[in-house]
Parts: structure tokens; C-alpha cells; sequence
């Protein structure tokens, strides 16, 4: 969906952060170096940046100084949760950060959100013969438009986002209702039946033994 | 409170010198007081005697001429005559009275004795004689009410003096006081600073006298104090700094293993990828091993005497060469050792660790066809690069745990960043020197210099 560059020189972490984000469907560039990292940027377009602060060649704060120009948004992976490294980030322009060590959950959610402020091209996504139209909150099934409810829509899309990574109840519960929503982990098995049933995902959206509901396309 | 000794000084100090001087000038008062009328007494003594024998001649010619005259109009002219130097006479024949000019005749005192009495509240000195062989008696009165008199003034002279130079006295002393404790006055005020924790104020410290003495020694304590809280202060920032980097360094690997068990947990992808995801977890895994047993060793060595013998050094050196074989080929570095000898005490175990270290980094730092070299010589080894070398800035942090001069290429090699760190305690332990001479792109040369054994020179 996008192209994102991940600059981080711990190669395990890059490569974490590189695997989960294309299970989700977008394509990453991995650079190791902040100096190649700040070229790089200035000559081929990203459509996001993940960017560490402690670099060799040239640090995070450095690099995203020498983007100013280009507007890429950038989200911080940082090692260190001191909020004067947070403050930082932030005041040279970064959209986001991301403490090590995350949770994959906490990585797709803020990419996605960041992309998602950042506007650019037009969002939708199709599976089989099913289109779901982000902007508009329309899904098609075969051509005919499918009638959904609010959370309905809201799980579809959260699963989509998240595709072909296990969601826990509890994780769909914060995605699709409130931080504060009582009612019980049931609510989700309804929907997602009710899901599978209007959109025939019985192969797709797949019940996880022991964490949850997957979307694999 | 905290004038309460400069008060107490003020206060004993006046007391004292009050008490001195109303006791000396009283004292001085009576004493001038008895005399005066000592004085007076043997005056009024010797004009009685006087008198006494005038009239008495004068009675013997009166008898001898037979005029008439009476003994008590003698008597009446003398008293005339004396009346102005206010001394009254009386005059007994055979204990009657002939003649008074007394107001009041008293009791005639003994014979011969000197007595005052008061009368009226008025002091007389009397006088008592016997003229003519006991059968007329003489009584002189001398009024003695000025000697009282002069004693007030004098008194109220003294006191008068003594109220002067005792105010005179307060106010002097008062500024006095003040101006010696003044010294100890600022000196307080110093203390007060630093106790609320400015650390940059000093005594004073001019002039010879204790206070300056006081305040010398006051400054070197300030200093040592505050020598010993930036040492401290420093200890715990290095401490600080250490436990960070640490932190920073587990933080890592823990990242990786939580993210690709999550990975495995959550993803939809084959089996290959699970089994890859795995991998990276167990050599992660591998790696906070690594850091831990370094850090162990660290501690270890910083917390343990170590057990020394004689180490020789050519062998150690050529020991170590073939450990490291392996991974000189692979890095496609030559590898040798320069004929020399030495020897060191040391643990062996512990200087064949450090030599492993240092070597080993200096292999590390090779590009393929480089070469490192071995050298000992003596009580020395050292251990020569042509690597990449390192900047005065880097060299300078080289030996900090953690620390790395190039943080992708040593991560990649597998190192932790704590070898430097390691060589550093072991040398130390030793009572070794451990020195670096380096240039960017020329490379490293590390020498360990053992201190030099008894009876060698």
C-alpha cells in the first residue's frame, strides 16, 4: 500500500519492523545507515519513514534535519522512552514516535495512522471479489454494495489494516469499540460471524486458536 | 541563641570592670575619709593640750594676783575667743560645773581620750584634761559635721566620675566586642551559605591572627568537601551512564525476541519464516547471554583479588596466536608474533583473556590484507593494527563499557562492546598500564605495561 524506509542499524529490529509491515501489505526499503538514509530520502520518495535516533554515519535528529525539505513524514524508533529524546523528535518535525521494544499491534496501528493523516493517494483495498473503499466506507461484494453497520465496517477495516496478523478479542475491542467498552468478548465473535457471512469470508477471516481472528489475503 | 556568647562576653566583661572600679574609688573614698579625720584629731588633740596649759597659767596668775577675776569669766573669754572655729569648752571644778558653751554640756569622757558622739544629729570630737593636778577639768568640743559633709561631696564626686567613665566604657567595649567578633560573625554567615549548599564561598583568610588561621583551615575543609562531592557526583554519573548503557543494550536483543515471538505467534506465513523467526530469537538469545557473562566478569574482577604468578609472555602471546588463527583466515588478516621476550606476575588465565581481547580487536578492525602484530618485550606486550584506527574522540571512550567506535560493524561481528572494558579491569587488577596510540586509517597499536618485578631492573 505504501512505500515506507526503515533506517535502523540493529539488522534483527529493522528486519522485525520490515516482515510485519509487509504482511500488511506495504513495501519497505532497509537502510542500516543515517547517512545513506538522509541521500537516500532526498532522491527517491518514501511515502513514510521509520527512523532510530541512535545511527551510525548520522544520527535520527540529524537525518530528519536534512529532510526538511522533502515533508516524507517520519515516526522515531527510539531505544530510550526519556521524554526530552520524545520532545526532541517531536519539535524537529516527526509525526510520530515508537519506544523499543513495541508490540507489532503498536507499529502497524501508528504507520497507519501517520499514512492516513499524511492524505495521499486514494485508499482502497480488494480481496476475491470484495472492495472495501476506505474514504467513502463502502464495501462491495461481486459489484453490489454489501449493507453494514458502523462496527461492522470499523472490524472489517481494522482487520484489513491488520491483515494476516492475529488480532486478540481484546486488541478488536480497543480497534473497533472504545478503551471503555464493557460488554463482552462475545460482541466480537458475533461480528465477525455476521462478517463472514455477508462478505462469504469463511476461508479469509480465520478463528486463531488461543489469540484470536486473522484476515489472510 | 547565636549571640548569646558575644553577650556573655559584653555582659561579664562590664561586670567586672563596674565592680573593680565603684570598689577601688569607694575604697579610695573611706580611706581619704579616715585620714581626714585623723587629721582633725590631732589637731583638735594639740590645741586642747594647748589650751589647756594656757589656761592653765592664766588661772595660776589670776590666783597669784588675786583681782577678782573667776575662773569662769576666764573661761567665758576663752570660749569667745574659739567660738568661731565653732569649738564649744566647759569647764569642771571638782566635777561641778563652772562653765559651758556647749548647747548641751555631754558626759565628760575618760581623761585624756579622744571620743565623738552625736548630738542632733551633729558630730563632735571631744576632748577631756585635767588642769591643776586634777582639781579642774577641761572640755573641748570640736563640731565635726563638715568632715560628714566633705565625705558626701567626695562621694558624690566619685560617683559622679565612676558613672562617666562606666558609660563611657559600655559604649567602647559594646563597639569593640563587636569588631573582634566580627570575623566570627562572617564566618558564620560563610557556614550558613555552604550548609544550604553553595559551595563556591571561602573564609577569609587575611591578617596573622586565629581568626585568619581559622579561616585557612575552614577553606581547606570547603575544598576536600567539595572535592570529595564532585568525585562522588562524578562516580554516580559514571555509574548512571553504565547502568543506561546497559540498559540500552539488553533493550535490543529483548526487542528482537519479543517482536519475532509475536511474529510467530500472530503472522500467517510458512513455516520456513516461523522457523526463521525462531532462529533470530535463539542467536538473540545468545547475545544477552554474551553481555551478561561479560558483565559477570567485570564485577567478577573488580570485586576479587586476583592470585599472581610468572606469566611468560613470548608463550602467552603465541598461545593466543592460535586461538585466533580461525578467525584472522576468515577475516583474511595476517597474524604474527615478533621474537621477543618477557615475562610479567599475573593470573594466566586472566592476561591469556586480555590478550585474546585485544587481539581480537585489533583483527576486528582489519580490512582484508591487513596485519596485526605481536610484540614482547621485557614486561611488556603490545599488540599493533593496521586497521581503521580511531579519533582522539573515540579513543577517548574506548575503554567505557558498552562503548563502540563503530556501532554497525562491531554489532554485526557479534561483540557487545564490553571486551575494552574487560581488558581495562584486568589490566588494572594488575597494577598494569594499558595505553592506546592510534590514527584514523594507519591503525591501533595497544601496549600493557606490567609493573617491574623485584630484582630485575
Amino acid at each position: 500500500m505504501a512505500r515506507i524506509l526503515i533506517v535502523e542499524d540493529e539488522i534483527q529490529i529493522n528486519d522485525l519492523m520490515m516482515k510485519n509491515l509487509r504482511l500488511v501489505g506495504h513495501e519497505c526499503t532497509q537502510l542500516y545507515d543515517g547517512a545513506e538514509a538522509a541521500l537516500r530520502a532526498q532522491t527517491e520518495h518514501f511515502d513514510l519513514i521509520l527512523l532510530d535516533v541512535m545511527l551510525p554515519g548520522l544520527s535520527g535528529f540529524d537525518v530528519i534535519g536534512e529532510l526538511r525539505g522533502t515533508k516524507t513524514p517520519v515516526i522515531f524508533v527510539t531505544a530510550k522512552n526519556a521524554l526530552p529524546d520524545r520532545l526532541k523528535g517531536l519539535q524537529l518535525g516527526a509525526d510520530d514516535y515508537i519506544v523499543k521494544p513495541f508490540e507489532i499491534l503498536e507499529l502497524v496501528q501508528r504507520v497507519d495512522t501517520v499514512l492516513r493523516r499524511a492524505g495521499g493517494p486514494r485508499r482502497s483495498f480488494s480481496f476475491d471479489d470484495v472492495t472495501v473503499d476506505f474514504d467513502s466506507r463502502r464495501v462491495t461484494k461481486g459489484g453490489k454494495e454489501v449493507e453494514m453497520t458502523p462496527k461492522e465496517y470499523d472490524l472489517l477495516e481494522a482487520l484489513i489494516i491488520n491483515r494476516n496478523l492475529a488480532l486478540s478479542r481484546e486488541q478488536l475491542i480497543y480497534l473497533v469499540w472504545s478503551r471503555d467498552f464493557d460488554g463482552e468478548n462475545r460482541t466480537v465473535d458475533t461480528h465477525v460471524r455476521r462478517l463472514r457471512k455477508k462478505l462469504g469470508l469463511e476461508d479469509r477471516l480465520k478463528t486463531v486458536f488461543k489469540t484470536g481472528y486473522r484476515l489472510e489475503v | 541563641m547565636r549571640r548569646r556568647f558575644w553577650l556573655r562576653t559584653y555582659l561579664v566583661t562590664l561586670l567586672l570592670f563596674l565592680v573593680c572600679l565603684y570598689a577601688g574609688l569607694f575604697s579610695l573614698a573611706f580611706f581619704t575619709y579616715g585620714r581626714s579625720v585623723e587629721n582633725t584629731e590631732n589637731a583638735c588633740l594639740a590645741e586642747e593640750r594647748y589650751l589647756a596649759r594656757s589656761f592653765e597659767r592664766d588661772l595660776f596668775d589670776m590666783e597669784e594676783a588675786e583681782n577678782g577675776t573667776s575662773p569662769k569669766l576666764l573661761m567665758q573669754s576663752y570660749a569667745q575667743n574659739y567660738e568661731k572655729q565653732r569649738v564649744s569648752l566647759a569647764f569642771f571644778e571638782e566635777d561641778r560645773e563652772v562653765f559651758s558653751s556647749f548647747a548641751a554640756t555631754p558626759a565628760l569622757p575618760e581623761n585624756g581620750t579622744i571620743s565623738q558622739i552625736k548630738e542632733d544629729g551633729e558630730r563632735w570630737i571631744l576632748i577631756s584634761g585635767e588642769i591643776g593636778e586634777g582639781r579642774y577639768r577641761l572640755l573641748y568640743g570640736r563640731y565635726a559635721g563638715d568632715l560628714d559633709a566633705e565625705f558626701t561631696s567626695l562621694m558624690l564626686t566619685y560617683a559622679a566620675v565612676a558613672s562617666g567613665v562606666s558609660l563611657f566604657l559600655a559604649v567602647f567595649l559594646l563597639f569593640l566586642l563587636k569588631r573582634l567578633s566580627l570575623p566570627l560573625e562572617k564566618l558564620r554567615v560563610t557556614t550558613e551559605r555552604i550548609a544550604a549548599g553553595d559551595m563556591t564561598v571561602a573564609a577569609e583568610e587575611k591578617g596573622k591572627d586565629e581568626f585568619a588561621a581559622l579561616g585557612k583551615s575552614f577553606n581547606q575543609m570547603v575544598e576536600k568537601v567539595r572535592a570529595q562531592m564532585e568525585e562522588l557526583a562524578d562516580d554516580a554519573e559514571r555509574k548512571q551512564a553504565l547502568v543506561d548503557n546497559m540498559a540500552h543494550e539488553m533493550r535490543t536483543p529483548l526487542t528482537s525476541i519479543r517482536g519475532f515471538a509475536e511474529y510467530i505467534e500472530k503472522a500467517a506465513v510458512p513455516e520456513e519464516e516461523r522457523r526463521d523467526a525462531a532462529l533470530r530469537i535463539v542467536s538473540e538469545t545468545d547475545r544477552l547471554k554474551r553481555i551478561s557473562e561479560k558483565l559477570l566478569d567485570t564485577a567478577f574482577l573488580r570485586e576479587n583479588k586476583i592470585e599472581k604468578e610468572t606469566v611468560d609472555l613470548a608463550a602467552l602471546l603465541g598461545d593466543t596466536v592460535r586461538r585466533l588463527s580461525p578467525l584472522a583466515g576468515e577475516h583474511k588478516t595476517a597474524l604474527r608474533v615478533l621474537p621477543g621476550a618477557g615475562s610479567a606476575q599475573g593470573d594466566p588465565t586472566l592476561l591469556s583473556m586480555l590478550l585474546y581481547n585485544l587481539t581480537e580487536n585489533a583483527i576486528k578492525a582489519c580490512r582484508p590484507g591487513g596485519e596485526v602484530v605481536l610484540f614482547a618485550d621485557e614486561n611488556r606486550v603490545s599488540v599493533s593494527d593496521n586497521g581503521k584506527g580511531m579519533t582522539k574522540e573515540q579513543l577517548a571512550h574506548v575503554t567505557e563499557p558498552f562503548y563502540r567506535t563503530d556501532k554497525s560493524r562491531s554489532r554485526a561481528e557479534g561483540g557487545a562492546g564490553l571486551g575494552l572494558a574487560l581488558c581495562r579491569q584486568i589490566v588494572l587488577s594488575h597494577g598494569a598500564e594499558l595505553t592506546f596510540d592510534s590514527q584514523p586509517e594507519r591503525g591501533t597499536t595497544v601496549t600493557v605495561v606490567f609493573p617491574e618485578q623485584e630484582g630485575q631492573p
